[in-house]
Order: C-alpha cells, then sequence, then structure tokens
C-alpha cells in the first residue's frame, strides 16, 4: 500500500503543473485583465495609455503569457504566492485568514451530513416501505432538490428574523470573546450546507444498505444465528459503506470551494466568495492558488478514497 | 513584369475600393434619429413602473437647477413624431443597433427590454448586451488621430455619470476626447466657457447655454436622474445635523450623532461599507466608504449639496480676489490618528503624490493639474493656479490628506497595494479600533479631534461595497442603522420596516444612452 500511496503521490506532481498550466491559460483567455477590473469605466475614460501601462507594468501585466506564468511557477516552488494584484496582500495571508473560515462550515457539514446521512439511510433501508422510510425518502427529494440559496434564506426568515433565536449572518462581532460566542453564528449556514449534503449521503446509503441486505452473506449470517442488530449494522452496514465512502470522498474537495452560495447568503467571510471575487477581478495569483488546492484536494480525495476502500472492502486490492 | 506590376496595381486598387466601402455612413449621426429615439422611449411609463416612481425623468444630462436652461424639449414619448422624423431621416429599418451597457443588475436588463419593445414600436431594431473584461477600453476607446472612424464597436451605450462638479457631465465632449461624440469647435467653446470662470452667475448662464446646444445635439439621450435614499433606525439621532449627498462628504455634524444605547449601556451605531481585503483609498471615491466619511478629515468642509463652506483642518480659508491662489492655514495641534502632528507638509506631500497616482478623482485631478506651485510658511500652505480652476474648493472639501509619514516612497501605480490599507491611519472624528478583515471594522471616537469628541461611543461596519447585497436582513436583524443605497428593491423594502427611516436626495446622477456618431466599418 505505501509503494501505492507514494506512486500516487509523485504522480501528482505533474498532474498539478498541467492543470496550473491550463488553469493559466484559461484566465489568459478571459477578456480584461485585473487593471481594466480595477478600474471603473468612467474613470477609465480620463486615464492615458501611459497611465494604464504603468499600472499594468508594477503589476508585473506587461510581460508576455509565457513569461508571467513562469515567473509565478517559479515563485511557487519556492513558496512565495505572490500578492493580490487588487489589493497587494500577500496570498498566503489571504488564504490562511479565509481558509478557516471555510473548513469551519465546511467540517461542520460534512460532519454532520455523514453521521445523519449514515444513520437515516440505514433506518430507512431497515424500515423498507414504511412511513418512517417513506418520510425520508421525500425529505432526501426535498433535500436534493431545493436549491441552497433559496433553503438559506427561508432558514434566514423563519429562524434569524421572525423567531430571532439565531443570528442573521457574518462570522465573528465585536462582542464576541470567545470561540464559544460564534458558535450560534455557523448553526444556521453550517445546517443548511448538511440538509443538502445529507439528502445525498442519506439516498446513497440507503440504496448501498438495500444491496447489501440482500446478499447472500446476509442470510448466511442469518442462518449461523447472529443476532439481527448485528447482521444489520456489522455485515450489512460495513460492506454498504464502500459506496457511501466514495461518495463522501469525493466530497472532501468541496471543503474548499462547495459552501461559495452558503457564505453569499450567510455573509460568511470564506474562501469561496474571496474566489468569486478574484476571478471577477482576474486577480490571478490568487485564483492561481484557491484553484490549486482544489485540484489538490480533488486528487487527495481520491487517493484517500481508494485506501479507505481498500480497508473496509477486503475484496480490493491496491497496485 | 507589366504583370506582376498589373497585378500589384490592381490590389491595391481593391484595398482602397475595401477601405473605402469598409466603412458605412452612420444614421445615428443625424440629429433627427437621435431625437426619434428620444421620442420613442417612454420614459414616463419606465419610471413609474420599472422604477416604482424612485427616479426623476430627465431632460438634459445635469440635474434641475439653477445651472439648467429653462423650457428645454423633455422627447416626451411620441411614437407618431418618432416614426415622422425616422422617415424624415430616410432611416433603413434594417439595421440592428448595438446596445451595451455594463451594469449586472436585474433592473438593467429589465431597462433594455423596455427600451427594445418600445423602439421596436418605431422601427428601430436593436440587440443589447452586458460588457465583459476590458468594459473601459470597450466604451471609451478613441478613433485614431485624424479618422473619424469609430475605434468602438457598439451603436448604443447606457451608462451613468455620477458628477461631483456640474462640468464634468459635459468635459469628456472635448474634441478628441469622446469616443462617440466627433470633435466640433462650437461644443468646445461652450466647454470652455464652463470652465472659464469661478463666477457663479456667469457659470450658470454658461450651462445654461450648454445645455440648450445639448438639447438639440443629443450627444448622450438623457433618460433618468438617479436618487440617492439615505436610510437610517429609529435608534439613530443626528441631532439636527443636515442631510445631502451622501456619495460625497459634508458637514453632516457626526460629532453631535446619537445612538439609543444597547442592552449593556453602550452606543453602538452599526453600518456598513467596510473592507473586505483592503481598505479603498479616498482620492477616487471620497465619500462612498465609512472610513472615508468618519476616519479622513479635509482642509475644508461642504454643506450637503457639497457647495464649500468653511476650514475643516484649516483654521481659515483664503482665495484671492481673482481666484488663481488659495491659502490655508492649518489648526493648532491637529495631529494623526497615531498621535503625528499633521502638517502642511502632509498637505504638500499629498497634493503631490495625488497628481502621479492613476485614476484619481476627475475633479481632483483636474484642480491638481491647474496648480503651478504651493509655498508655506508656519501652518499655511498658499497653493498657486497657473490656469483658472473652477472647483478648486470643492476639491479641497473632498480631498483628504494622508500621513506622509506613513506613505511616503509608494509607487503611485501601486497605491491601493500599500500597506498601509490594511489599517490605515486617518485624521477624522473616529478611528480605527480593531480590523477582522471582511468579518467587521471597529471604529471608536478620536480622543483628540479638533472638532470635539463624538458621542456615539463605537462604529461597527461590516463588509460589503457600494452596492450592499445584505441591507434587507442585515436591516430587518437590527444590524443596520445608517447607510445609503441607489437600489430601488432595497429603497422598497427598507421603506416597508417600522424601525427604518428612509430620507430621499437628489444627487447629480443621471443615466443615460451615448450614441455612437462616428461613421462605423461595416462588418
Amino acid at each position: 500500500m505505501l509503494t501505492f500511496v507514494i506512486r500516487r503521490l509523485l504522480v501528482t506532481i505533474p498532474m498539478l503543473l498541467v492543470i496550473s498550466f491550463l488553469v493559466y491559460l484559461g484566465l489568459e483567455l478571459t477578456p480584461g485583465d485585473a487593471v481594466s477590473h480595477m478600474i471603473d469605466p468612467e474613470t477609465a475614460s480620463r486615464m492615458s495609455d501611459e497611465q494604464f501601462e504603468a499600472m499594468r507594468e508594477a503589476l508585473g501585466l506587461n510581460k508576455t503569457f509565457i513569461e508571467r506564468y513562469l515567473f509565478w511557477l517559479g515563485n511557487v516552488v519556492q513558496g512565495d504566492f505572490g500578492h493580490s494584484l487588487s489589493g497587494g496582500v500577500a496570498i498566503s495571508t489571504i488564504v490562511l485568514d479565509r481558509l478557516p473560515a471555510t473548513l469551519e462550515l465546511s467540517v461542520f457539514a460534512l460532519v454532520f451530513s455523514t453521521l445523519f446521512g449514515c444513520i437515516l439511510g440505514t433506518i430507512s433501508a431497515l424500515r423498507r416501505g414504511s412511513l418512517a422510510d417513506s418520510s425520508l425518502t421525500v425529505f432526501g427529494m426535498i433535500g436534493v432538490s431545493i436549491p441552497e440559496f433559496f433553503f438559506g434564506l427561508v432558514s434566514i426568515l423563519i429562524f434569524a428574523l421572525h423567531f430571532d433565536w439565531l443570528p442573521v449572518g457574518g462570522r465573528l462581532l465585536p462582542s464576541y470573546d470567545s470561540y464559544i460566542d460564534h458558535l450560534p453564528n455557523i448553526i444556521l449556514p453550517g445546517l443548511v450546507l448538511s440538509m443538502m449534503m445529507t439528502a445525498g449521503v442519506m439516498r446513497y446509503s440507503r440504496s448501498a444498505m438495500l444491496d447489501s441486505l440482500s446478499r447472500e452473506f446476509i442470510r448466511t449470517a442469518r442462518s449461523k444465528g447472529l443476532p439481527e442488530w448485528r447482521i444489520n449494522l456489522i455485515h450489512g452496514f460495513r460492506v454498504a459503506l464502500t459506496p457511501v465512502v466514495v461518495l463522501i470522498g469525493f466530497r472532501l474537495p468541496t471543503l474548499i470551494g462547495g459552501s461559495v452560495i452558503i457564505e453569499e447568503v450567510f455573509q460568511w467571510p470564506g474562501i469561496g466568495s474571496e474566489f468569486i471575487e478574484a476571478v471577477r477581478g482576474a486577480d490571478y495569483p490568487l485564483v492561481m492558488l484557491i484553484a490549486l488546492l482544489s485540484v489538490l484536494a480533488v486528487l487527495m480525495a481520491s487517493l484517500i478514497v481508494d485506501v479507505l476502500t481498500a480497508l473496509i472492502d477486503p475484496r480490493v486490492r491496491l497496485s | 513584369m507589366n504583370k506582376i506590376l498589373g497585378f500589384a496595381a490592381a490590389s491595391a486598387m481593391a484595398m482602397m475600393a475595401t477601405t473605402v466601402f469598409a466603412e458605412r455612413e452612420n444614421q445615428l449621426s443625424d440629429e433627427r434619429v437621435r431625437a426619434a429615439i428620444a421620442y420613442a422611449i417612454d420614459m414616463d411609463t419606465i419610471v413609474e413602473t420599472l422604477f416604482e416612481g424612485k427616479a426623476i425623468v430627465a431632460d438634459s444630462m445635469i440635474p434641475n437647477g439653477p445651472y439648467k436652461a429653462e423650457g428645454l424639449e423633455r422627447y416626451a414619448y411620441d411614437p407618431d413624431k418618432a416614426r415622422a422624423l425616422l422617415a424624415d431621416a430616410g432611416w433603413d429599418d434594417s439595421q440592428v443597433l448595438d446596445v451595451v451597457y455594463y451594469y449586472g443588475d436585474q433592473l438593467t436588463a429589465d431597462l433594455m427590454v423596455a427600451l427594445q419593445a418600445q423602439l421596436a414600436d418605431v422601427g428601430v431594431q436593436m440587440t443589447y448586451r452586458k460588457l465583459e473584461g476590458d468594459v473601459g477600453g470597450q466604451l471609451n476607446a478613441l478613433p485614431e488621430d485624424g479618422s473619424d472612424t469609430s475605434a468602438v464597436t457598439w451603436d448604443i451605450a447606457y451608462g451613468a455619470k455620477a458628477a461631483l462638479a456640474l462640468q464634468e457631465y459635459y468635459n469628456g465632449y472635448q474634441s478628441g476626447k469622446n469616443s462617440y461624440t466627433p470633435g466640433d469647435s462650437a461644443r468646445d467653446e461652450l466647454i470652455a466657457a464652463i470652465n472659464g470662470t469661478v463666477d457663479v452667475g456667469a457659470q450658470q448662464e454658461a450651462f445654461k447655454a450648454f445645455t440648450e446646444f445639448e438639447n438639440s445635439a443629443l450627444s448622450d439621450i438623457a433618460l433618468y436622474y438617479q436618487q440617492l435614499f439615505i436610510y437610517e433606525s429609529n435608534r439613530l439621532d443626528r441631532n439636527g445635523g443636515q442631510y445631502g449627498n451622501d456619495q460625497f462628504v459634508y458637514d453632516w455634524g457626526i460629532t453631535d450623532w446619537t445612538v439609543e444605547p444597547d442592552e449593556n449601556g453602550k452606543s453602538v451605531m452599526y453600518t456598513n461599507t467596510a473592507p473586505s481585503t483592503f481598505f479603498d483609498h479616498p482620492w477616487l471615491n471620497p465619500g462612498i466608504y465609512i472610513f472615508s466619511k468618519v476616519g479622513l478629515d479635509r482642509l475644508m468642509t461642504a454643506d450637503g449639496a457639497l457647495a464649500p463652506t468653511e476650514g475643516q483642518l484649516a483654521e481659515s480659508v483664503d482665495v484671492a480676489d481673482d481666484g488663481m491662489s488659495v491659502t490655508f492655514d492649518l489648526k493648532d495641534g491637529i495631529t494623526w490618528h497615531d498621535g503625528t502632528p499633521l502638517t502642511v507638509d502632509d498637505v504638500v506631500w499629498s497634493i503631490e503624490t495625488a497628481k502621479t497616482v492613476p485614476g484619481i478623482n476627475a475633479v481632483f485631478s483636474s484642480t491638481f493639474d491647474a496648480i503651478s506651485d504651493m509655498s508655506v510658511d508656519g501652518d499655511k500652505i498658499t497653493i498657486n493656479f497657473g490656469t483658472l480652476d473652477p472647483n478648486m474648493l470643492l476639491t479641497f472639501s473632498q480631498f483628504a490628506p494622508l500621513p506622509k509619514h506613513l506613505l511616503e516612497g509608494v509607487n503611485p501605480a501601486e497605491f491601493q497595494q500599500h500597506p498601509f490599507w490594511q489599517n490605515p491611519v486617518g485624521s477624522g472624528p473616529f478611528r480605527i479600533e480593531e480590523v477582522q478583515m471582511n468579518d467587521f471594522v471597529r471604529f471608536v471616537p478620536f480622543e483628540k479631534y479638533h472638532g470635539g469628541v463624538a458621542k456615539i461611543e463605537e462604529i461597527v461596519a461590516f463588509p460589503s461595497g457600494e452596492n450592499d447585497g445584505n441591507v434587507i436582513q442585515n436591516a430587518e436583524a437590527g444590524r443596520l442603522d445608517y447607510g445609503f443605497t441607489k437600489s430601488v428593491g432595497d429603497v422598497q423594502a427598507l421603506e416597508a420596516m417600522d424601525h427604518m427611516n428612509v430620507i430621499p436626495a437628489d444627487i447629480p446622477y443621471t443615466r443615460s444612452l451615448r450614441i455612437n456618431k462616428f461613421a462605423k466599418i461595416a462588418e
């Protein structure tokens, strides 16, 4: 397994290089550059070509595409991710400021949705055809059908504005003295984000569990006289877990950029909203780093899923 | 050889012919066509329906008031007249006008649909598209020197002019400076007249002449004057402080404002326009963002209509009779928020630096370009002008000097990228106490403020741009005591809240259709 992991990690390097070039090329092909996004049209009408050129030179935008890419790559290899073109802040500072907020929200949602999705999916499968199963199926359909932003706005309306139980949005307020103070702020965005993910995990684990329970080894376990809870949870659930782990594993990359809409609706200062702003403003050093982090997350998630699948299911061999 | 020469000659002639025929006559250069378009648009209905009455139909670029000529043609909706004018002009109704805009809001998209339908009704076809990427370049590219062929591809551009000084509406029409209006010596003379005097009466006459000229020339078809809406919660009391154009700065008496104390007995005012990644410098938009409003003082102040009134950082302001110099005598003992004395050196450095920073406010730029020299004597700074600038006092009522000791040596092309803008030091009644970038900024009264210590104990500002997407939910939740907006949708929702007050303010902000009158390259 160690050889497999090392080989996969080594393959990651050329993949990152190719993807970084493609993302950089994509940015190059989008119309306008950081300067044209920084200056509003009215102000631009009064500026001379020389002034635009001076700004482009100061930001290093007057070099050729390849020169800029190689310069960026050279710096990244040395651990220098550059500075935001719009505000001059170090990219590492921006990412380190924003990433914890996003991870906080995403990890909350991932843990919540994994636990509840698996539990509800298993209950639904074990009570197949019952009222509970039907209710959970309807809940699952609602969960995957309703757009996040709508669900978020409705929850704000009910729980923040009508009942005044939870804050309307934001992450930190001046009155907060400790981390505990800020927990109420994460409940609404975290739950809304979780709802969508829970529904998916639940539907997936239900069908996986039903499939698992119809296998011959379950019948064998019953014939051996094992208690029903052991048959379901130890034998059935373990096998059913494999496809669920794949699903959850491939959700790991969403830890970085998957909560953009929720961040917007709940004024959550995460990396997702920053990424959107960076793309809009052609702030390529920032876009590149966030994109690379996302790509890295996808590659790592794929590796983790492979390893976990092998650990859970003895039939799977890594080679 | 002859064959080759003949072929070359034929090719050259063909290329010339192509060049000649590539240019097509632009029927939009015909005043009758522009007038027809103006008559075809039912702005009264559009304002009443799309804008819910929250705008004023425009009849010129400059807003209503003493600078506008009376009796201007309003181009009230008259489709029959529009059709007659188009027929008279021989309008080719097979052509499809390319209309562009650069706003991303739904209201603009709805307006485009309305314009398309109304123009189609009189036989003018149009398509519309939002400009992306280098919007400034696509809107403002000038024809090559000596050419009268358009360098922009659009026929009509929907846009806005938000002016600090009325001259801003028309200075852009100067020959060789406009992407859609060919040069005209008569217009240039009128522009020189509105810039050539500081005498209010003479200025008003010059503006009236210009508005009459443009009323028939229709370089832009003015559509509507956008209003600004100031909103405040019932907790906030200005205690007699005036209201005005909150897109800029004026003497609103914020040191006397009070807010009802919260459950902890603390008077905290909640607002927006805090930064998400950096504080915007105040030399482009001097009054949009909260730090520029409460954290920085100017040499002098202005009233709500932005008419300069009296000194702010300056004890006195003396303007020479001929308007060619102004002397500011700084108040004694004034300091920056970090305790460093604020001196004439800061003022001189700020003006000299601003002259080199790309894309500063147009009025500032005009004033600073007109300066011939500056001299200092103790706390006094005298600024002499090489050419008359009618808006110099307006500039000094909006231009905020910045601390030389913290910004000296900055590369002007990277002015906004300087680390100073992560936690700036100012001179105004409130200083920054805490910055949680993209979460909130906390301001507290500046204890040594020359105008007295502010009564509000704390201002908490949440991040947003001018168009705060979270205005409604924050206001509803009691997290917004002051702000301003131009969004009609937000205004309606705010008006529906019992605890919010909305105060409309007429500001110089005109939305118009820019008509490209240059010859176009045929596609």
